[in-house]
């Protein structure tokens, strides 16, 4: 059965090094969630937190309405897809999926069957009798990925399950987590470095910086809305710029900024005035023809420096004023290297940030 | 062209090997022929030298069956002695703080010579040892313990095993540690709690260290001389002092030579079959 999971304060130190700081969090039963993050910043220390390897300084971990802080790893029905992929190298493949079937007192007839689902389901089926050793790396992962979700626990905890694979293949694992993850009703809890792998996959985003959240919310939010500057910087790309603002009226502010002086229209931006960022998604600028009306949006005049054609669509590298200017454009626009050009920016699509 | 140079290469490759394994072979191959034709009266050193069945017929005799029979026993004992108290306490030492500290005291009998700690170990069990005089003080006893050269061998069997354990307990140590721990916290998350962890990860994935040292510390046993002249049984005692005694105390050179042989002989078919059942058993794990 699903359970939710509640992180309350957790603190961890390694040393004098406080890996997690203060963390807390509350998830939802059957919710996917992914940790998103730059490497070290804690997301590994916080699944063994969950999974009862590590114990925490400060803070308590719940699942549902039980406290689990003093509850031992093999008592928490829990299941972890290590990023070290921590393979048994005595026991062939098919032994080590089917060791959790055995630990959990599955009865031995169905073992068989549900070893060989999650087995076709990495795409691993031929390899039953080999050896960890006897496996290329990408191999190695989809046996740990096959073991954690073979034995369907309350919360799955995957750390970087699919970093080893070919695109392809990610695509088509990562579509089968998620669905089986659907159909059992599991928690989990995903850690991963691909952004777009995070915003497809999941239904909340956990942002983290140096041990501690800065921003949880569903994909759309965390990419549309970012609540700083880190975080837009690392979740897709953005032209990032400091600025002067001042509020006009309700959400309505001008900025001063190296591109010149924009209008924007930002809901959740708290602060009247000062000295913040601006955010421009690359695909959020327009460009803007001789003689097309460009309507509110703000214009701005540039050069274009580097044209380059991604098949999907076309990223203009600009020069505006002294301020380079990323744009991902329409793909059968032709633009060359060098033409003077006039962007557009919705109002609404210029975000204020803090630093 | 191109294979024929790397052949050549290849064969040159072997070339560096003759220094180290040149000298093991010519002494291991120019040792074990001279013997052999020893045993057979050649080379004599003290009689006249001619081929001669004679001292192959007369070499099993009731000495050197019981010196044989006592030899196997001291090392087999010795051996599973030895790992019934260094796999535990590979195991143990893990568990603590200060593991290192523990591990470097516990090797300190290793740098001991046999002979030195013999001696020192006679010195406390001896008829008028430390260990006697406390407990006949204590009153526990009357008379003092014969256990120097007593004639089941248990003094020469305390020795081995205080010499060996340390050699045993730093091929376990480091199987335990090689045990990594992400594997151990895999297990523990799948379920298993500490004994399943222990008996499906932990022994398995040492048992083969276990198996080799048994061997390692059954031959060393197997071939002393010095531990159980100084405080085995008067009689019957290791091969080794058979030989020796053989060859020097009687002059009887060839005999000594046959010796040897069944020694070699011994000890080959023994960690043979040793080998071959232990490959059986990793198997069926
Ligand atoms: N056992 C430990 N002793 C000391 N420091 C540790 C230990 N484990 C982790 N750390 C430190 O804690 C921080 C967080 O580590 P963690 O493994 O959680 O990072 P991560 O977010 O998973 O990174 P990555 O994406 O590279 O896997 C790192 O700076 C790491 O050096
Ligand atoms: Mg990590």
């Amino acid at each position: 059965m699903a359970e939710g999971l509640s992180l309350k304060n957790i603190t961890k130190r390694f040393g004098n090094f406080t890996a997690l700081n203060h963390v807390s969090f509350d998830i939802k039963p059957g919710e996917f969630v992914t940790l998103l993050g730059p490497s070290g910043c804690g997301k590994t220390t916080l699944l063994r937190i969950i999974a009862g390897f590590l114990e925490p300084d400060e803070g308590e971990v719940w699942f549902g309405d039980q406290k689990m802080n003093d509850v031992p790893p093999h008592k928490r029905n829990t299941a972890m897809c290590f990023q070290s992929y921590a393979l048994f190298p005595h026991k062939t493949v098919y032994e080590n999926i089917r060791f959790g079937l055995r630990m959990r007192k599955v009865p031995a007839s169905q073992h068989r069957a549900l070893v060989e689902e999650a087995m076709a389901m990495v795409n691993l089926t031929g390899l039953e009798n080999r050896k960890p050793y006897e496996l290329s790396g990408g191999q190695q992962q989809r046996v740990a990925l096959a073991r954690s979700v073979v034995v369907r626990p309350n919360i799955l905890l995957f750390d970087e399950p699919l970093s080893n694979l070919d695109a392809k293949l990610r695509e088509k694992v990562r579509v089968e987590i998620r669905d089986l993850q659907r159909k059992l009703g599991i928690t989990a809890i995903y850690v991963t470095h691909d952004q777009s792998e995070a915003l497809a996959i999941s239904d909340t985003i956990i942002s983290m910086n140096q041990g501690a959240i800065i921003q949880k919310s569903d994909p759309r939010t965390i990419y549309d809305r970012p609540v700083s500057k880190f975080i837009a910087d690392f979740i897709g790309t953005a032209n990032l710029v400091p600025c002067t603002v001042t509020r006009q009226q309700g959400s309505l502010f001008q900025v001063q900024s190296p591109y010149g002086m924009l209008l924007a229209e930002d809901k959740d931006f708290p602060h009247d005035s000062g000295e913040y960022y601006l955010c421009i998604r690359p695909e959020d600028v327009r460009p803007v023809l001789d003689g097309e009306p460009a309507g509110e949006d703000n214009i701005l005049e540039g050069v274009v420096k580097n044209s380059i054609y991604m098949g999907n669509t076309l990223d203009l590298f600009a020069r505006v004023q002294t301020e380079p200017l990323r744009a991902s454009v329409w793909k059968d626009y032709h633009i060359e290297e060098g033409t003077r050009i006039r962007f557009a920016v919705p109002r609404s699509k210029i975000r204020i940030l803090e630093g | 062209m191109k294979t024929a140079r790397k052949k050549r290469k290849f064969e040159w490759g072997y070339l560096l090997l003759l220094p180290g394994l040149g000298y093991i072979l010519f002494f291991l191959a120019g040792a074990t022929g001279m013997m052999i034709a020893q045993s057979f009266g050649l080379f004599n050193y003290t009689a006249e030298s001619r081929f001669s069945l004679e001292y192959w017929r007369g070499i099993l005799n009731e000495t050197f069956v019981d010196d044989l029979l006592y030899s196997l026993k001291i090392a087999v004992c010795a051996s599973l002695l030895c790992i019934c108290i260094a796999y535990p306490l590979a195991l143990i030492i893990k568990k603590l703080p200060g593991e290192r500290t523990i591990l470097s005291l516990v090797k300190i009998p290793m740098f001991i010579p046999a002979l030195v700690a013999s001696l020192l170990i006679l010195n406390i069990i001896d008829y008028h040892g430390i260990l006697n005089i406390i407990l006949v003080r204590l009153q526990i006893i009357e008379e003092p313990l014969r256990l120097r050269n007593d004639s089941w061998g248990v003094a020469a069997l305390l020795i081995q095993a205080w010499k060996n354990i340390p050699f045993m307990l730093i091929i376990m140590y480091s199987a335990v540690e090689a045990v990594r721990r992400d594997v151990i916290d895999a297990a523990r998350n799948l379920g298993a709690g500490r004994l399943a962890v222990f008996t499906q990860i932990i022994v398995p994935l040492t048992l083969p260290s276990a198996l080799v040292s048994v061997i390692l510390v059954f031959i060393r046993v197997f071939n002393d001389y010095v531990i159980s002249k100084t405080a085995g049984p008067l009689y019957p005692n290791t091969i080794s002092n058979l030989m020796h005694v053989t060859a020097y105390l009687y002059n009887d050179w060839p005999s000594a030579a046959c010796i040897g042989c069944l020694m070699v002989i011994t000890a080959v078919s023994f960690v043979s079959a040793y080998t071959y059942l232990s490959k059986k058993l990793m198997q069926n794990l």
